[in-house]
């Protein structure tokens, strides 16, 4: 075979030789790995000796990260290597009866996990020394290949040093072991349901479910999608089951400031709204819905829904002590406390008109005012949301607001309707799960981080650190000296608010470690960085992905170079800090799993009683290589274990059938909802009290407008005059195709496929002469980062968005980052609840005239130590 | 534009400047036999037509470079029965062989003029087929900015214009280097030739030079007005971004073709203006080659497919 | 008429995951620059002052959609006839293949396809194209694209059946008039589809950036 055709060859032949796959490894590992002579890929594929024919096999595989989807993965291994995947094909497909097929990052896993840039041995700094060194090296020294050995005594000793001259408040985040050896500081704050955190709860209890099942959806006459794109942010089947309420006669209206990419499928109807400005609309529907209802002609409130099931609508349903003008009509009809309308100055002060809420979220009047009466007058309406409206700064009215209108258009408990959330993996498919696992057995107890009353909030972490004060509730700050960071499980300092900030406390404490995968932004900025292994190097991965199914990935290969899982090096930390019995180890991942597989219990049709999922026999027992009990159950353990999946068949009215708050609805005393009062709080003195409690903002108990810091109004230094700031756009980052989160971002194929762009209004650009393609400069308060600017009229004018998640690049001859990172632009802004308000920033926008970036899948990719 | 496109542009303006000289030169041959025998016909010509072949083979080695994998070139007269891209190949290589063929039998004077004529007259029918297939190579659906009837008149008044020009500045120079040098005593034979040959070849490089001059522009013009949006799209982009460098190709071949021509004819009329008439003449084809070269340029930067 | 196999496309489902894209480059190895099959998102409307209130804007006609786009297997194949090398041929299937072995790496089809679906692969020098997962169906499993699909918006097979099941439709905005080369396809419109050739709208990408690049 020549070698120019390999790659063509490789794709018409199934066999896989040895060559084509070398080709194929080089391919994965980019031309950096192939310009670095020995790349991973390539030793990868002689240590797994591919033999010249090998036959695959089809293993279930993890599909894990924060994504909100929850779809079936499926890799084919050839003697250790992957070389291909697919999805969901272990049943027919239909609509009733879907598989769950997943994304293009799914799809993209064994890129990760083979990538070139896979961590492969523990390493240090080159220029690291005890207490840091030269800590301005961070983020731009060389690495070192160190033995774990070393690397978990440097982790210790570093560890132990600093609490002895610190304490222990001195580390911040950490695992089991470091809490068991006095505990470390942790942060804290909403950052995916923004102010329904708190607000959902208090206001209606369960909110993350107050929505009905994907059947009971096709019911529904009209589906609001309130700041919600379930294709991009709840991948795989949720927003196919929207289709089908669609293809089932469900009209859909999406509010967004952007005609996202559900919305081009799904929407008969698009109104866009400028970012944080949703709760001004929201009470203005409100306003119509009040003065437009007639209970005989033009009935639009469900009146007995909120007589019986709500407090605070009026003067007369407030709850004893209330201020009197503090409930929802007066506050929203703009009335003070004896009903007469309230004077400028007063609280209530003006009414809550179209015409007002126009002017600040930019939904014309009449729209607002049709809109309310379209939702007051059909029924059932599924009023949903993703929480992405409340990720806004001083939001915390937001919810309130938009379960008010809920209440009042009585789409809660009812079939076909539903309120609230529709995000991440209850997506479009509330209720509870039908597939429950059981217990793993685990020896080692979660442990309490003892230094619980330390906490920083996540808007302050990166201050804390260079400052050394936090905002620990009310009164003057509190201080804090933190000296260690501990990057595990998260990608705290590209995802938290304030990056700009991140870096600089990056540099300033003694030390710092990371334990990741590959080099993210975490592990680039740490002095110790120790490779863990993959969800496809662990034993059994159990999850439901949506209330009917239950997926089991098993290990698919052995870990690759020295990677550690965490628990392992979390147990190996513990018995070096002595603070874990070392005759008392936990029982491997694999017992674990069977364990939680064999208590597995299924829903029986009659929806009441349950049976064991699987069945087990000796044989099975001994072919899993665990122990157990033999026990008969719905399907062969086996069966379960080769699919990955088993689904729970549906059919219309079934006894699976979920619809929220229906027994709330008949009878809200005999079934009162987790709420304070038990019922649906539109005046919450719990919810006033909780915020005023962290110690930023006091609130009122309604839902009464607070312009959000770095909102719409903050665009302008003259609002009344409308006169615009130095940050005269705004801008907002969205949950993005190409990564969950920081995740994947690394991917080049998810690179290629998905830019890294800033999107802008036509109008806006022209205003600064910028078209499709121009790099930009967007600058915020914080800093500068640079991007490709796609123009377009999919985004409101004055309204930009970047995706979120992209992995820092900061250029430190240019002073700008480059590879658009949201967090290298967001604020750590606390207000209200503490929650992240990554949807409310504001810029400037030019046209950058240095040196032109490339695209950044065609960027050399993160490998270090390419083979030793 | 990268290596490959230029690699097609050297290609296609080598091969069609080697059909065009070949085709003038048998012209001039023709004519010169009639007015001065064969000999003195042949001294004229025969360098000029020697110097045909390593333009030829130059142009095919260039060709190799727009492939992604030449070691497979061989296969690219496989599809004669539908490929016009085959077709070409295959012409070119027939021509550049019948052609080499005759340039031996002309230089050893091997068999008779009559079957020397008939290899020449089937090399040039090979020749013009090379430069018609070439522009039907062009001739795609998804490529308004080539699929007119505009493309092959391009290609053949570029082959015969700088057909005409390469071989005045070859008669020039073959004069000044050999002629002249090895026998002075029939200067003035050659020199009649000479003569009379360039006056030939200012008045058909002017009347080349209407055709492009005509052809060019009219073709701007019509894909400006073109259904399709890829049309418009090339037009804009001749106009737009590459417009400078039509506009330079146009005004390098008028003063090339057009103005300096002029001039070679009145040398060409008048004796003793030989170094003036040579200069002209090697400006001539100069200027033009640069001109063609940026046409092509243009040619291959400035289209737009249909389609995604 | 012979046998001629051919994709469906769901337009009015289609959201652009471009699951269909990675999927198949997962099967197909693909490396970044080379991509059987693309998702091209179309869209277009403005944004114009309310007639009622002048200082707010709002959109017109704003609209958008995507089609996933590999090669069409066209009946009227132009990328088999200009192949000098004889290198792409129609199989009994219909199925149009390129034989990396004959292939000169000219990229003449690449200028005669409408389409975009050869995709030259620069470090082997020969060119590259979707080829309808032929050992899949061989093995009567689907390609991996149509199975990868989250909205159903992909199927495949025989071109009779698909268009007795989902209708004769085979080109909107931005594909080419079916005229040039008769696509294997059928495609379901978006409710703001527009015909070919006379759209309102433009593609949406950036020149170079992904995979859209004209270089
Ligand atoms: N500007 C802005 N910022 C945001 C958001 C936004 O919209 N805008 N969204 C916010 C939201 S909603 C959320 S939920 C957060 C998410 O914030 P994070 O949870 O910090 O984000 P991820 O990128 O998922 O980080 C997971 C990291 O853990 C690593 N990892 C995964 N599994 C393991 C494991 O088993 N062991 C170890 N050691 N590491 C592992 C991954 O490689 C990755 O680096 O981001 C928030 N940040
Ligand atoms: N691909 C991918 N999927 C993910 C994740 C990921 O990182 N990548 N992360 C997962 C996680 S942890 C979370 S929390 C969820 C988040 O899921 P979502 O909250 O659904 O996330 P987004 O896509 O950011 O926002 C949804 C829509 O809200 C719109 N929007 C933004 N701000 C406002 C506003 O102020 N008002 C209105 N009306 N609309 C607004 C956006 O334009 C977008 O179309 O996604 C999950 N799914
Ligand atoms: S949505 Fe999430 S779980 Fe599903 S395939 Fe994509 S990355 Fe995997
Ligand atoms: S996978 Fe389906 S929905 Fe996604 S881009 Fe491809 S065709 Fe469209
Ligand atoms: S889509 Fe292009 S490559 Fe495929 S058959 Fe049609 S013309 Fe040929
Ligand atoms: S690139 Fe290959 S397949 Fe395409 S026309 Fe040339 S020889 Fe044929
Ligand atoms: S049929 Fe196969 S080769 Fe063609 S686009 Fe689909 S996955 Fe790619
Ligand atoms: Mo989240």
């Amino acid at each position: 075979m020549s070698e120019k055709n390999i790659l063509t060859k490789a794709l018409t032949e199934t066999a896989l030789t040895r060559r084509s796959f070398l080709k194929w490894s080089a391919a994965l590992g980019g031309t950096a790995a192939l310009a670095g002579g020995l790349s991973y890929g390539l030793k990868a594929a002689e240590t797994a000796a591919v033999a010249a024919a090998g036959e695959g096999k089809w293993v279930a595989a993890a599909c894990w990260g924060n994504c909100g989807g929850r779809c079936l993965n499926m890799a084919y291994v050839v003697d250790g290597v992957v070389t291909r995947q697919k999805t969901d094909d272990s049943h027919p497909d239909s609509p009733d009866f879907p598989q769950q097929r997943g994304c293009a990052r799914g799809r993209s896993q064994r890129m990760r996990v083979f990538g070139a840039d896979r961590l492969k041995y523990p390493m240090k700094r080159a220029h690291w020394e005890p207490g840091g060194g030269d800590k301005s090296l961070r983020g731009r020294d060389q690495w070192v290949r160190i033995s774990w050995d070393e690397a978990l005594d440097i982790v210790v000793s570093e560890f132990k040093r600093i609490t002895a001259k610190y304490g222990n408040s001195a580390v911040l985040w950490g695992t089991r072991s470091l809490a068991l050896a006095g505990g470390y500081v942790n942060s804290w704050g909403s950052t995916s349901s923004g102010t329904w955190q708190f607000t959902g709860p208090a206001v209606i209890g369960s909110y993350s479910d107050a929505g009905v099942d994907r059947l009971e959806l096709r019911k529904s006459k009209l589906i609001v999608m309130w700041s919600t794109d379930p294709i991009m942010a709840s991948g795989g089947s949720p927003t196919y089951n929207y289709l089908q309420a669609k293809k089932a006669g469900a009209k859909f209206i999406f509010i967004d400031p952007y005609y996202s990419n559900s919305a081009r499928v799904l929407a008969d109807e698009w109104i866009p709204i400028r970012p944080g400005t949703d709760t001004p609309m929201l009470l203005a529907i409100g306003y119509v819905l009040i003065t437009e209802d007639d209970p005989a002609t033009n009935p639009l409130i469900d009146w007995d829904f909120i007589r019986k099931n709500t407090i605070g609508f009026d003067r007369a349903s407030l709850p004893e002590g209330a201020n009197p003008y503090d409930n929802y009509r007066d506050y929203v009809l703009g009335l003070d406390e004896n009903g007469n309308r309230a004077p400028e100055g007063h609280p209530n002060f003006p009414a809550k008109t179209p015409e007002w809420a126009a002017e600040i979220c930019g939904v014309p009047p009449e729209k607002i005012r049709s809109f309310a009466i379209e939702i007051g007058q059909t029924k059932p309406v599924a009023f949903m949301e993703s929480d992405a409206s409340a990720r806004i700064n001083s939001a915390q009215s937001i919810g309130q607001a938009f379960v008010a209108v809920g209440a009042m258009i009585g789409s809660i408990g009812v079939s076909g309707g539903g309120i609230g959330r529709t995000r991440h993996s209850t997506a479009g498919n509330v209720g509870p799960n039908l597939i429950s696992f059981g217990r793993s057995g685990t020896v080692l107890e979660n442990v309490d981080n003892p230094l619980a009353d330390v906490r920083i909030n996540n808007n302050e972490v990166w201050d804390a650190v260079l400052t050394g004060k936090y905002t620990g509730g009310v009164g003057p700050k509190k201080d804090v000296n933190i000296q260690m960071i501990y990057h595990t499980k998260g990608s705290r300092l590209q995802t938290t608010v304030g990056q700009a900030k991140g870096l600089q406390a990056m540099r300033k404490v003694e030390f710092a470690l990371c334990q990741d995968f590959h080099l993210t932004t975490g592990a680039r900025y740490s002095d110790v960085v120790l490779p863990v292994t993959t969800m496809w190097e662990r034993d059994g991965y159990l999850v439901n992905p949506n209330r009917e199914a239950a997926f089991w990935a098993s290990k698919v290969v052995e870990p690759l170079f020295e990677a550690k899982d965490d628990d392992w090096i979390d147990w190996q930390i513990g018995l070096r800090l002595g603070v874990v019995d070392p005759n008392n180890p936990e029982i491997s991942l694999k017992q674990q799993t069977f364990n939680r597989v064999a208590g597995a219990t299924v829903l029986m049709a009659d929806g009441q009683t349950t049976e064991p999922l699987v069945t087990i026999t000796e044989a099975d027992l001994a072919e899993l290589g665990v122990t157990g009990t033999p026990q008969t159950g719905r399907i062969p353990i086996l069966q379960f274990r080769d699919a990955g999946t088993y689904q729970v068949p549906r059919v219309e009215g079934d006894n699976f059938t979920y619809i929220a708050m229906k027994a709330f609805r008949e009878d809200p005393v005999a079934n009162p909802i987790k709420t304070a009062t038990g019922l649906i709080e539109l005046h919450s003195q719990a919810l006033a009290d909780t915020v005023s409690a962290f110690g930023w903002t006091t609130i009122r108990p309604i839902p009464a407008y607070i312009p959000a810091e770095r909102g719409y109004e903050a665009t302008f230094s003259d609002w009344k005059k409308k006169i615009k700031g130095p940050y005269p756009l705004q801008m907002y980052n969205k949950h993005y195709y190409r990564r969950s989160h920081s995740e994947f971002d690394n991917i080049l194929q998810l690179r290629e496929a998905f830019a890294q762009e800033f999107l802008m209004n036509p109008i806006d650009a022209a205003a600064r002469g910028i078209a499709t393609g121009d790099i930009v400069k967007i600058t915020s308060s914080e800093g500068s980062t640079l991007r490709p600017v796609l123009v377009t009229d999919r985004i409101m004018p004055g309204v930009t968005q970047l995706p979120h998640g992209a992995w820092t690049e900061f250029d430190d001859t240019l002073g700008v980052d480059k590879a658009g990172s949201d967090n290298y632009l967001e604020a750590g802004v606390p207000t209200v609840e503490g929650h992240s308000g990554f949807n409310s920033q504001i810029v400037q926008v030019e046209k950058w005239t240095g040196p032109r970036i490339a695209p950044d899948a065609r960027w050399p990719q993160r490998i270090v130590l390419g083979e030793a | 534009m990268d290596v490959r496109e230029w690699s097609l542009i050297i290609f296609t303006i080598l091969t069609q400047m080697a059909v065009g000289a070949f085709v003038v030169l048998g012209i001039v041959h023709f004519f010169a036999v009639r007015q001065a025998g064969e000999a003195e016909a042949d001294r004229l010509s025969d360098r000029a037509l020697l110097a045909i072949g390593p333009v030829l083979v130059l142009a095919l080695i260039v060709s190799l470079f727009h492939l992604g994998n030449p070691l497979n070139a061989y296969r690219a007269v496989a599809n004669v029965a539908s490929s016009w891209l085959s077709r070409e190949i295959l012409a070119s290589v027939l021509f550049t062989a019948v052609g080499a063929v005759f340039a031996v039998m002309q230089w050893r004077k091997l068999g008779s003029f009559t079957l020397r004529a008939v290899i020449a007259a089937g090399a040039a029918v090979i020749g013009l087929f090379q430069v018609y297939s070439m522009s039907m190579v062009y001739q795609l659906p998804t490529q308004p900015a080539w699929n007119t009837i505009a493309t092959p008149i391009a290609f053949f008044a570029t082959a015969l214009l700088l057909g005409v020009l390469a071989v005045g500045a070859a008669f020039v120079a073959n004069y000044a280097f050999f002629v002249k040098r090895e026998t002075p005593g029939s200067a003035s034979v050659q020199s009649d030739l000479l003569h009379g040959a360039l006056r030939w070849i200012a008045v058909a490089a002017v009347v080349l030079l209407g055709v492009e001059l005509v052809a060019a522009p009219l073709q701007v013009a019509y894909l400006a007005a073109g259904a399709t949006q890829a049309a418009r799209a090339s037009a804009a982009l001749m106009f737009g971004q590459y417009g400078l460098i039509f506009g330079l190709r146009l005004a390098l071949a008028f003063i090339g073709a057009g103005v300096f021509t002029l001039y070679l004819y009145r040398s060409a009329t008048t004796a003793g203006q030989e170094r003036t008439m040579a200069t002209l003449a090697y400006a001539a084809f100069a200027l033009v080659l640069v001109a063609e070269v940026l046409g092509r340029y243009v040619f291959y930067a400035a289209h737009v497919k249909i389609g995604l | 008429m012979a046998k001629q196999l051919g994709f469906y496309m769901d337009a009015s489902a289609c959201t652009a995951c471009k699951a269909c894209a990675i999927a198949c480059k997962d099967k197909n190895n693909l490396p970044v620059g080379i991509n059987w099959r693309k998702v091209h998102e179309y869209g277009g409307g403005s944004w114009v002052a309310h007639p009622a209130h002048p200082d707010m804007l709002i959109p017109s006609s704003v609209f958008l959609y995507s089609l996933s786009v590999a090669c069409m297997h066209c009946q009227d194949a132009p990328c088999v006839e200009v192949c000098p090398a004889g290198a792409m041929s129609k199989n009994a299937d219909g199925v149009v293949l390129i034989d990396a072995d004959k292939c000169i790496g000219c990229r003449y089809c690449e200028w005669a396809c409408p389409y975009g679906a050869p995709q030259f692969d620069q470090a082997a020098g020969v060119m590259t194209k979707c080829n309808m997962c032929t050992d899949l169906v061989a093995q009567g499993q689907n390609p991996a694209c149509v199975d990868a699909c989250p909205m159903r918006a992909l199927e495949f097979g025989e071109l009779a059946d698909l268009r007795a099941r989902h209708g004769v439709l085979n080109a909107i905005e931005p594909l080419p008039s079916a005229e040039i080369t008769q696509p294997a396809l059928v495609v379901t419109p978006h409710k703001h589809a527009q015909p070919s050739g006379r759209g309102t709208g433009h593609v949406l990408a950036l020149p170079e950036e992904g995979y859209h690049g004209r270089s």
